[in-house]
C-alpha cells in the first residue's frame, strides 16, 4: 500500500480504509482532543493483533477511568518514563513464547505509547533504549506540546514563545524560552529503520506511515501532531484546521525517514506566513511582531536545512 | 436481509465455538476474530470474488468436509472450520506457485509465496515483468465504492486482461485513484506532475484544478464537475480547495 496513497486522492479512498474501531467512543477526551483522533486512526490501521503499553499522560486518564476502558484491544498502563521499556519487553515475551510454541504464531504488532513529557522529557533513556537494542515495536509519541493533563506545564517539546502554567507570558517573559526539542531526528541519529512524522489532519498520509511502519521489521519511531485545543487555547472547531496550518506554515515538516533516507511526504508549494497558525492560538496571543518575526526565520532556516538533507543518507 | 437483521450463528475454529451473522463472509468473521488468513483479491467494502484463491480454508459441514476459498463462503450455523491443515498448507503452495509464474514481479505476491517457502515456480513465466493477478478488485471498487464502472475485464481464458474500454483511455474515469491505493499488487500506477494526474493503466491524463484563493492543484476539474453534477451544488463551490473552503 506504501507508495500508493496519496493526500489528493481521499475521496473514495477513505471509503477503503479499515473500518473497525479499537479505540473506541465513550472516553473522556476534551472537545477537539486531536490527540484521541490519531489514537483513535493509527489503532485503526494497526488492526485487532496489536498490543499497546501506554505512559501517564492524557491517553491513559482519559481512555482508562475505572471501571470503564476505550480500549478494545490489549493495553497496559505503565509508569511515566518506561512505555518503551514495557512494549519491548512484551515484544520480547512474544517471541519467546512463540519460539517455545505456548501460543500460535501470529504477527502482534506492540506499540509503545507516551506523550512529549513521556517521551521527551522522563521517558527519552527508555526510548532510546528500545531502539538501540532493535525491538520489533512501534514506538509513538504523540506531542501535544506540554504536560496537558496535570495542568499545561511545559516540556522540553514546547515551542518558543508559548505561554504554558510554568512558563508564562508576562512582562518579565515571553513564554517558553527554548526552542522545540526535535525527538523525530533524535530517534533517527539511532539508526532506526523507520522514522515518521505524522499528523491527524493528513489522515490519508498518516494512513500510509502507519502501514509502512507496521510492514517493517524493527524498531519504528512515529512522532504525532497532536493539538490540545485546551491547552493551546484554542477553539475546538479548528482542531483539524490547525494541524494543516502547521504544515503549510513549516512548523510541522511531514517527513519520513526509511532506513536513514529523508523524503518530505507534505509538502507545500509555498510556505504561509507563520502569522496565520499563530493567530487562533491564546498561548501566542502575547508575541509581538519582531519576535514572531524572529521565530519564523529560525522556522525557515530549519526548513530549509530540511529540505537540503532530502534524499540524502542521514 | 441486512446485516442487523440477519440471524446469529454458532460456529466452530479449529475446535473453539465463535458467533457471527449468518450470511456473512466467513473470511471476514474469521479475521474479526483475529485470525491471519493470507488474500490479496478481497476486500471488505466490496463483493466477494474468490479470484486469488490464497484463503483457502477446510469446512465441514454435516459429514462433508471440503476445502474452500473463506472469502465467498457464506456462515451458516454448526460449521466446523479448520485453518492451515495439511491440505490447506499445500494447496495454497500451489496456488502461491501459479501466481508467481502469472505475476513474477509482484512484491507481495513474491513475499505471500516466501513465508510459505516458496522460491521459485514449476509453471511457465509468460511475462517476467507482470505484476496483474486479474483479481479484479480494481474493477468491483470502480463500480461498488466509487460508482463509476470505467474499467473492466477483456477476452476471456488465458487472454483474460484487465483494461480500460478497447485499452485506451478510460473516458469515464475521473482519476480518483481508489483503483490505485486498493490494487494488492501495485501495478496501475499513478502521479502527478506539472499540474496533470496520471493514471498510466488506464491512460488516463487529468488536469488538475488550482484553487482560487491559495493557488494550489488540489483535484481533477473532471472529478470536480462530476461532483457537482451528483451532488447539484453549484460549480463555484468546488473552486476552493478543501483547505481554503
Amino acid at each position: 500500500m506504501a507508495a500508493r496513497l496519496q493526500e489528493g486522492s481521499n475521496v473514495f479512498v477513505s471509503r477503503l480504509l479499515p473500518r473497525d474501531n479499537w479505540f473506541v467512543s465513550g472516553h473522556r477526551a476534551c472537545q477537539g482532543c486531536g490527540e484521541a483522533l490519531a489514537v483513535r486512526m493509527i489503532h485503526q490501521v494497526l488492526g485487532r493483533n496489536t498490543m499497546v503499553a501506554s505512559a501517564t499522560g492524557c491517553m491513559e486518564i482519559i481512555s482508562s477511568s475505572y471501571p470503564d476502558t476505550a480500549w478494545s484491544i490489549p493495553w497496559i498502563h505503565v509508569a511515566f518514563e518506561n512505555a518503551a521499556a514495557v512494549a519491548s519487553g512484551v515484544e520480547t515475551g512474544l517471541r519467546m513464547l512463540m519460539q517455545k510454541g505456548k501460543i500460535p504464531s501470529r504477527r502482534i504488532t506492540v506499540v509503545g505509547m507516551a506523550g512529549d513529557g513521556g517521551t521527551a522529557d522522563i521517558g527519552l533513556q527508555a526510548l532510546s533504549g528500545a531502539l538501540e537494542r532493535g525491538h520489533d515495536m512501534i514506538y509513538v509519541c504523540y506531542d501535544n506540546e506540554a504536560y496537558m493533563n496535570t495542568g499545561i506545564q511545559r516540556s522540553s517539546s514546547t515551542p518558543y514563545g508559548a505561554s504554558t502554567t510554568t512558563s508564562p507570558a508576562g512582562r518579565q517573559s515571553i513564554g517558553q524560552q527554548t526552542w522545540k526539542k526535535n525527538l523525530p531526528m533524535i530517534a533517527a541519529a539511532h539508526g532506526v529503520p523507520y522514522v515518521a512524522t505524522v499528523n491527524p489532519s493528513y489522515p490519508m498520509d498518516l494512513v500510509r506511515k502507519v502501514e509502512r511502519a507496521r510492514s517493517i521489521r524493527g524498531p519504528k519511531y512515529l512522532h504525532v501532531y497532536a493539538c490540545c485545543p485546551t491547552g493551546w487555547r484554542l477553539a475546538p472547531e479548528l482542531a483539524v484546521a490547525i494541524g494543516r496550518l502547521a504544515v503549510q506554515t513549516g512548523v510541522f515538516p511531514m517527513y519520513e525517514i526509511v532506513d536513514g533516507v529523508l523524503r518530505m511526504t507534505v509538502q507545500p508549494e509555498k510556505l504561509r506566513p507563520l502569522k496565520d497558525y499563530l493567530k487562533p492560538q491564546g498561548r501566542f496571543r502575547h508575541l509581538d511582531d519582531d519576535t514572531i518575526a524572529r521565530m519564523e526565520q529560525r522556522l525557515h532556516q530549519e526548513y530549509q536545512k530540511l529540505l537540503r538533507r532530502e534524499g540524502l543518507q542521514l | 436481509m441486512t446485516e442487523s437483521q440477519s440471524r446469529e450463528v454458532t460456529f466452530k475454529v479449529d475446535g473453539r465455538s465463535l458467533r457471527g451473522r449468518q450470511g456473512e463472509s466467513l473470511l471476514e468473521a474469521l479475521r474479526r476474530y483475529g485470525y491471519q488468513v493470507p488474500s490479496l483479491c478481497h476486500h471488505e467494502a466490496v463483493s466477494p470474488y474468490g479470484a486469488c484463491r490464497l484463503c483457502l480454508v477446510e469446512v465441514q459441514k454435516g459429514k462433508r468436509r471440503k476445502l474452500t476459498t473463506s472469502c465467498n463462503y457464506p456462515l451458516m450455523e454448526g460449521i466446523e472450520v479448520f485453518l492451515d491443515t495439511e491440505q490447506v498448507v499445500s494447496n495454497r503452495r500451489v496456488v502461491l506457485q501459479l501466481l508467481l509464474a502469472q505475476a513474477p514481479a509482484a512484491e507481495r505476491v513474491r513475499q505471500l509465496a516466501a513465508e510459505y517457502g516458496v522460491n521459485d515456480t514449476p509453471f511457465e513465466v509468460e511475462d517476467p515483468e507482470n505484476r496483474c493477478i486479474n483479481c479484479g478488485l480494481c474493477a468491483r471498487v470502480c463500480k461498488e465504492v466509487v460508482g463509476v464502472e470505467a474499467i473492466g475485464f477483456s477476452g476471456r481464458g488465458a487472454g483474460k486482461r484487465m483494461v480500460a474500454p478497447y485499452d485506451e483511455t478510460a473516458e469515464d474515469c475521473i482519476g480518483c485513484g481508489a483503483c490505485v491505493f486498493v490494487c494488492p499488487t501495485d501495478c496501475i500506477g499513478m502521479s502527478e506532475t506539472g499540474g496533470i494526474r496520471t493514471i498510466e493503466r488506464w491512460h488516463r491524463k487529468l488536469p488538475l484544478k488550482t484553487c482560487s484563493v491559495c493557488g494550489r492543484h488540489f483535484a481533477p476539474t473532471f472529478q470536480l464537475n462530476k461532483f457537482a453534477e451528483w451532488t447539484g451544488l453549484p460549480r463555484g463551490h468546488f473552486d476552493k480547495c478543501p483547505d481554503c473552503r
